[in-house]
């Protein structure tokens, strides 16, 4: 009969002769070495989820049905301290993206089914080309290039 | 609730990986022209006049593009966050900050659908 998992049913009845250390952060962590893109990329969530709602601000304000009120969103996002915390902004996305990307064709499986998947150069390309494309088109439509 | 959380965790790294692929892609374009283009002079404040977002954003795909611009970064975020948080103060208050990372991207994916349905 099915019954919830006990992780602790194959521990022997008295503790191994052998002792393990307990855990230990490493003593790079957070801000040293490696650990520090690390803690960077782990950071970008905040600015993430403060695009996000920022975004959203913005078309709130457009369904408002308000020229006035979508003019006076326009004139705030041309202050410098919404300037700055878009710099900032553009800078993690670009980070994030690099990283991830880069990060993406070496965490594919050797086989998917039967196939393999494409060489990592290929994938690799394929993902900035994919960014490219979709960010490029879409600035395009914004700035009233097409469209 | 933390039985919940790994029963949901298919999900929610499925919309963390939406939220950094797809994420990335939109907010890039996002930032670039309405955070940054527009407001410093490069791209005319016309191009995206009350008028003319309103045409774009209102369009079937235009919602469906503002809607995955708001809510994929959240889950993104969200996610990031709570890992952070994991690393830098362990286990113990995952309980307390992983519902509430979550619902504040649930919230906020809610609050998108009803922003790109009133356009």
């Amino acid at each position: 009969m099915a019954r919830a998992a006990n992780p602790h049913a194959m521990s022997p009845s008295r503790p191994g002769r052998t002792r393990t250390a307990p855990p230990q952060m490493p003593a790079q962590f957070p801000t040293q070495g490696r650990y520090l893109t690390y803690t960077l990329f782990g950071s970008t969530g905040i600015l993430y989820l403060l695009c996000g709602f920022g975004a959203l601000r913005a078309v709130w304000i457009l369904g408002e049905h308000s020229p006035s009120a979508w003019q006076a969103f326009q004139r705030e996002y041309a202050t410098a301290p919404l300037i700055a915390l878009h710099v900032v902004c553009f800078a993690a996305v670009i980070f994030v993206g690099v990283r991830f990307f880069s990060l993406f064709p070496k965490a594919q499986p050797a086989k998917i089914g039967p196939a393999k998947p494409p060489p990592r150069a290929i994938l690799h390309a394929g993902l900035y080309v994919a960014w490219i494309a979709v960010s490029g088109g879409l600035a395009l439509i914004m700035a009233g290039g097409i469209f | 609730m933390r039985h919940l959380l790994l029963k949901l965790e298919p999900v929610i790294w499925l919309l963390f990986g939406q939220g950094i692929m797809i994420g990335t892609m939109l907010l890039t374009a996002y930032l670039a022209i309405v955070g940054l283009a527009i407001p410093l002079g490069i791209v005319p404040a016309e191009a995206l006049s009350y008028d003319r977002a309103l045409h774009l954003g209102a369009s079937l795909i235009g919602r469906v593009v503002l809607f995955a611009l708001i809510a994929l970064p959240m889950w993104k975020g969200a996610h990031h966050v709570r890992h952070l948080s994991l690393d830098m103060g362990g286990l113990s208050r995952d309980v307390i900050v992983a519902p509430m990372l979550y619902g504040l991207a649930l919230l906020g994916n809610v609050l998108a659908l009803v922003a790109v349905v009133r356009l």
